[in-house]
């Protein structure tokens, strides 16, 4: 069929070039950099979601760390509470059931001493009934003396404040 | 030159495939290799990129990894010279041309006529970064009164360099194109042609009925091929890519970009 020249200008040449270039421009901006791109956007939007997940679940991971930490230093404030109210109760309680036992038993000696006062007092009491009996007894068998009941009883009572000094 | 190869048969633009004769308005029409050629190249480069980004999924392949890569680093050239303004625009268009223009050269390694080895080609491709450019000057030059205006600087007198080296951007690069690679195509075919001749003159030569071969013909010529077809080949492609995007992104200011 021949050939073209080396340097010649055909417009056919040129117009089918252009066209070409054209359609490959078409094909390339569609099917590459369409396609391309969109995936490309689509990964970096991906890619900034995952982070922003990561950041979202740290961000809430150190709150609940820091609530855990407040919860439990509260705990631990709050035990430490209950021990001291417990302790001061038990040192309230300890001292109230040492004070009641002081004062039961002072109580029981106070109870006592009364009881071995009055029973002196009644030992007395019968120390001098004894002894006045013995005594009218012994002076009536002494005396063989009549003496009249009122001056008996007055030597009796004298004998007995004699006797008291005991 | 009796038994010998002949001589060099002179260099012969593309061959014609088909002919319309009598076509109205345009006489007649030749198809040439280099159409044929183009249209291969297309066909083949847009098979490869749906091959490349079939079935892309968030986690890549290998080959989405460089379909990615090779998007990724068109636009991150295109943001440099031009700024990320024109990245959407403009990087699929220097892809085409780069892909374009770099297998036009390359197919010359498969046998066949280097597409860029015909001037009309990268006359083509120089006239688009004319459309460009002036596109350009018009919207971003404030119309045609500053389209016009642009050529009278810096200096009124300058008007008529201005507007002839306006007309001469793009044949320049056509003809560098062109002249680079159809250079080394005449320069192989010569070294080839000298290589069969020296063959013959030492009797190194084997003849099956009309089909001849030179001894020194092997492997010589794939050495010289490395740097005409390939380097060559492959260094057009990219300045010209890189001269449009320049040529264009000069006639944007700064602060649009």
């Amino acid at each position: 069929m021949g050939n073209m020249g080396f340097l010649s200008i055909d417009v056919t040449t040129i117009i089918g070039t252009l066209l070409n270039t054209l359609i490959l421009f078409l094909v390339i901006r569609k099917f590459l950099f369409g396609r391309v791109n969109a995936i490309l956007e689509e990964r970096q939007k991906y890619v900034e979601t995952t982070y922003e997940e990561a950041d979202n679940a740290k961000a809430e991971a150190a709150a609940l760390e820091e609530e855990y930490t407040k919860k439990l230093q509260t705990a631990k404030e709050e035990s430490a509470e209950i021990v001291r109210n417990a302790t001061q109760k038990a040192n309230i309680r300890s001292e109230e059931i040492i004070s009641a036992a002081k004062t039961e038993a002072a109580g029981i000696i106070s109870k006592a001493n009364e009881d071995i006062e009055r029973e002196k007092k009644h030992a007395l009491n019968q120390i001098k009934d004894e002894i006045s009996d013995i005594a009218i007894a012994v002076a009536t068998k002494v005396v063989e003396k009549e003496i009249s009941e009122k001056d008996n009883e007055k030597l009796i009572s004298d004998f007995i404040a004699n006797v008291g000094e005991l | 030159m009796g038994t010998g190869p002949g001589a060099f048969g002179g260099v012969n633009g593309p061959s014609i495939i088909f002919q319309f004769d009598n076509v109205p308005l345009f006489g007649t029409i030749y198809i040439t290799e280099t159409l044929v050629i183009g249209w291969i190249i297309v066909a083949a480069l847009s098979a490869l990129v749906l091959w490349l980004t079939h079935g892309m999924k968030r986690i890549p392949t290998k080959k989405q990894v460089i379909a990615e890569m090779l998007v990724t680093t068109v636009n991150n050239m295109v943001r440099d010279n031009m700024g990320p303004r024109f990245v959407k625009g403009y990087a699929p268009y220097i892809a085409t041309l780069f892909s374009f223009s770099i297998v036009g050269s390359l197919v010359s390694l498969l046998g066949l006529r280097s597409m860029t080895a015909d001037v009309n080609a990268t006359l083509a491709w120089g006239l688009i970064c004319f459309v460009m450019i002036t596109y350009s000057k018009f919207k971003y030059g404030g119309g045609l009164k500053g389209y016009i205006k642009g050529f009278a600087e810096p200096l009124p007198v300058m008007f008529p360099m201005n507007v002839l080296s306006e007309f001469v951007t793009p044949i320049s690069m056509g003809f560098r194109h062109f002249g680079n690679i159809a250079g080394g195509m005449v320069i192989t075919g010569l070294i080839y042609w000298a290589l069969a001749n020296l063959s013959h003159a030492l009797h190194l030569y084997f003849t099956v009925g009309e089909f001849s071969l030179g001894v020194l013909q092997v492997g010589i010529p794939a050495v010289l091929s490395v740097y005409f077809d390939l380097f060559s080949g492959f260094m057009q492609a990219f300045i010209f890519s890189m001269l449009t995007m320049a040529n264009v992104g000069n006639c944007i200011p700064d602060d649009k970009r």
